[in-house]
C-alpha cells in the first residue's frame, strides 16, 4: 500500500493569486527514496510543507484535494498528530535548534518530551539516533557551537528520534560544504536501510541521481514527471524546466552512450563506465 | 557559547535547595518587608538575606549588582530627606540643604527593602540553574510554551547579538560609516536595524516550523529527560516560610485593629 497518497492537491498561500501547488497527484511506496527537483519557486518547499501538515495548518491559505500520509488525512489532523508520522528537516540548520537546550543530547530530547514519551524510552531513542547520525562524540556540546554539517545532523537526529515513518528533507545540504553534504547523504542512505520513506528536495542533481529510487520533477506547481533517475534525466525537455541533467548524463548524451537494453542514458559514473566497458 | 546566565557553579547549601523553595523565599522575604514597615525588622530580614548569600558563596557576585542600584538608592535618600511630607525634625544641614529625620528614616526603610529585594533575587538567580527552575515550574503547572520562552531568550539573544555584529561588519565592508559622531551613528542605525529585524523575523518563522514539527503545540502531558533532583527538608523549609508570611499578615491586621 502506498504510504503517501497525494490526490489532486491544489494550494495557494494567503493573499496571493497563484496556485503554488496545481493539481498534483502521485503515490509513494514505503521505503522509497524520492528526490524532488524543480527550479526555485517551483513549489518544492510548499509540497514538503503539505506532506508535513504545515500546509494548510500552519500557513493557512486556500487548499483543495487530499494528502494521505501513513493513512492519516493531513487536513483532518493537527500538526501535533501528524508529526510522529512525518519528520521534516529544512535548509537552515541554525534555526532548527530550539535554543532552550544546552546540549545536543537534550536538544534531541525536545520533541520526545513534547510528546510525553517515558524517560527510559527517551534515553534509548536518543542513543539510537546519536549512533545512526554518527554524532555520539558531540552529544555534550552546545548545539550552537557546532559546524553547519554537525548542526544539520543534530537537526535530523532530533527528528529521527521521533521515529517517523516518513522523513522529508527540504534542501538539507544547501548551506553545507561538500564534506557536510556527503555526510548528510550518507546518513540518509543509512536511514533508507531502516525502512524509512524519504522525500528530499535538492538542487544537487549529481548526488540525487546516485542515491534516489525515483525523482519527482515539478514546475510551476505542476507535476511534470515522476520516474526513475535514468528515465527522467534522459528526457529531452529538461532545460524547459530549469533543470540540468547530471554531468554524467550530459556527457553520455554528447557521446551517444546509451544503455543497450532500454536506450536510456547513464546517470552515475558507475553505469557510464559499465556501458563504456561494454564498448571496449 | 555565550549565554546570559548569572548562575555560579558552586557547591553550597543554597545550591542544594529546591528552586521552588528559593522562589518562595524571594516572595516571602519581599512581602514581609512591606507588611511590617519597621526599620529594625526590615534590617534584620535584609541581614538574613545577606547571610544566606554568604552561605551560598555568591556574595561577591551580588556586590556589582548592588553597586548598580546605588543611583536609585541615592535618589531615594535625597528626595525623601528633602521632601517627605512629614518632615519636621531637622537632623542636619549642609549649607542651605536641610535633611529631616522623618524623611531619612523613611528613605532608610525604602533602601533596605530595595536591597533586600535585589539580594533575595540574587539568591535565586545566582544559585539556581535556570533550566532546572523552569522545568520545576512547568511540573508545577506553568505552560510549557511560556517555559520555552523563558528558557530560549537566554540563548537566542546572544545569537541575535552575533547576527547584529555580522550585519554591522557587512554594512561596514560596503563603506557605511558606523562609528564617529552622534549624527553618523544615528544615520547608521536604520541600515543596521532593518536587516537585523527582517532576519530575526525570518529565523523566528523557521524556528516556529521546526518546533511545530517536533510536537511543540501538542496537548500531551510533557515528560522530562532530566530527573528532578531530590532535595531534603524542603517541605519543612517551605512550611516555615509560609508560617512567617502568615505571622506577618496577622501582625499587620492586629496593628490595624489596635
Amino acid at each position: 500500500m502506498a504510504i503517501i497518497k497525494v490526490e489532486n492537491v491544489k494550494y495557494k498561500y494567503p493573499d496571493t493569486d497563484k496556485l503554488v501547488l496545481n493539481d498534483m497527484t502521485f503515490d509513494v511506496e514505503q521505503g522509497e527514496f524520492i528526490g524532488l527537483i524543480g527550479k526555485n519557486t517551483a513549489g518544492k518547499s510548499t509540497l514538503c510543507f503539505a506532506l508535513a501538515g504545515l500546509v494548510p495548518h500552519f500557513f493557512k491559505g486556500a487548499y483543495g484535494g487530499k494528502v494521505l500520509v501513513n493513512g492519516l488525512e493531513v487536513r483532518q489532523h493537527e500538526i501535533g498528530e501528524i508529526s510522529p508520522h512525518v519528520g521534516l528537516v529544512f535548509e537552515n540548520p541554525f534555526s532548527q535548534m530550539t535554543g532552550s537546550k544546552y546540549t545536543v543530547y537534550e536538544e534531541i530530547a525536545f520533541g520526545l518530551e513534547n510528546m510525553g514519551i517515558d524517560r527510559e524510552i527517551i534515553v534509548n531513542r536518543i542513543e539510537e539516533s546519536l549512533e545512526l547520525l554518527d554524532i555520539t562524540e558531540i552529544k555534550d556540546k552546545n548545539p550552537f557551537d557546532l559546524s553547519g554539517g554537525q548542526m544539520q545532523r543534530v537537526a535530523i537526529a532530533s527528528v529521527i528520534a521521533l521515529k517517523p515513518s516518513i522523513l522529508i528533507l527540504d534542501e538539507p545540504t544547501s548551506q553545507l560544504d561538500p564534506q557536510g553534504t556527503e555526510e548528510v547523504f550518507k546518513v540518509i542512505e543509512n536511514l533508507t536501510k531502516e525502512g524509512i520513506t524519504i522525500i528530499m528536495a535538492e538542487h544537487k542533481i549529481d548526488k540525487m541521481a546516485g542515491y534516489t529510487d525515483r525523482i519527482l520533477l515539478i514546475h510551476e506547481g505542476k507535476l511534470i514527471d515522476f520516474d526513475t533517475p535514468a528515465k527522467l534525466f534522459s528526457r529531452e525537455d529538461l532545460q524547459d524546466y530549469g533543470i540540468i541533467a547530471p554531468a554524467v548524463t550530459r556527457i553520455s548524451q554528447s557521446l551517444g552512450i546509451q544503455n543497450k537494453e532500454n536506450g536510456l542514458y547513464p546517470v552515475t559514473l558507475k553505469e557510464l563506465s559499465r556501458e563504456m566497458g561494454d564498448k571496449r | 557559547m555565550s549565554t546570559m546566565t548569572l548562575y555560579v557553579e558552586k557547591n553550597s547549601i543554597l545550591h542544594n535547595t529546591a528552586p521552588l523553595t528559593k522562589v518562595l523565599y524571594v516572595m516571602v522575604s519581599i512581602a514581609i518587608t512591606y507588611l511590617i514597615p519597621e526599620i529594625a525588622f526590615v534590617l534584620s530580614v535584609a541581614i538574613i538575606t545577606l547571610l544566606l548569600l554568604i552561605l551560598g558563596k555568591v556574595f561577591r557576585k551580588i556586590v556589582p549588582i548592588l553597586g548598580l542600584s546605588i543611583i536609585l538608592i541615592l535618589s531615594i535618600i535625597i528626595v525623601q530627606g528633602f521632601f517627605h511630607p512629614q518632615n519636621q525634625t531637622i537632623l542636619f544641614s549642609i549649607g542651605f540643604v536641610t535633611f529631616y529625620k522623618e524623611g531619612l528614616s523613611y528613605a532608610a526603610l525604602l533602601t533596605l527593602r530595595v536591597m533586600n529585594m535585589i539580594m533575595s533575587f540574587g539568591i535565586l538567580i545566582l544559585t539556581t540553574k535556570h533550566d532546572e527552575l523552569v522545568e520545576a515550574m512547568i511540573k508545577k503547572g506553568l505552560s510549557p510554551k511560556i517555559g520555552y520562552v523563558l528558557l530560549s531568550v537566554l540563548q537566542l539573544i546572544p545569537q541575535m547579538r552575533t547576527t547584529m555584529a555580522k550585519i554591522t561588519d557587512a554594512q561596514r565592508s560596503r563603506g557605511m560609516e558606523t562609528e564617529g559622531s552622534l549624527l553618523v551613528r544615528m544615520k547608521a542605525f536604520f541600515p543596521l536595524i532593518g536587516p537585523v529585524v527582517l532576519n530575526s523575523i525570518n529565523i523566528t518563522r523557521e524556528r516556529a516550523i521546526a518546533l511545530e514539527v517536533r510536537g511543540f503545540s501538542s496537548n500531551q502531558k510533557r515528560s522530562f529527560l532530566n530527573i528532578s533532583k531530590e532535595y531534603r527538608y524542603q517541605t519543612a523549609i517551605q512550611v516555615i516560610l509560609w508560617l512567617t508570611l502568615a505571622a506577618a499578615i496577622v501582625w499587620r491586621i492586629l496593628t490595624w485593629l489596635s
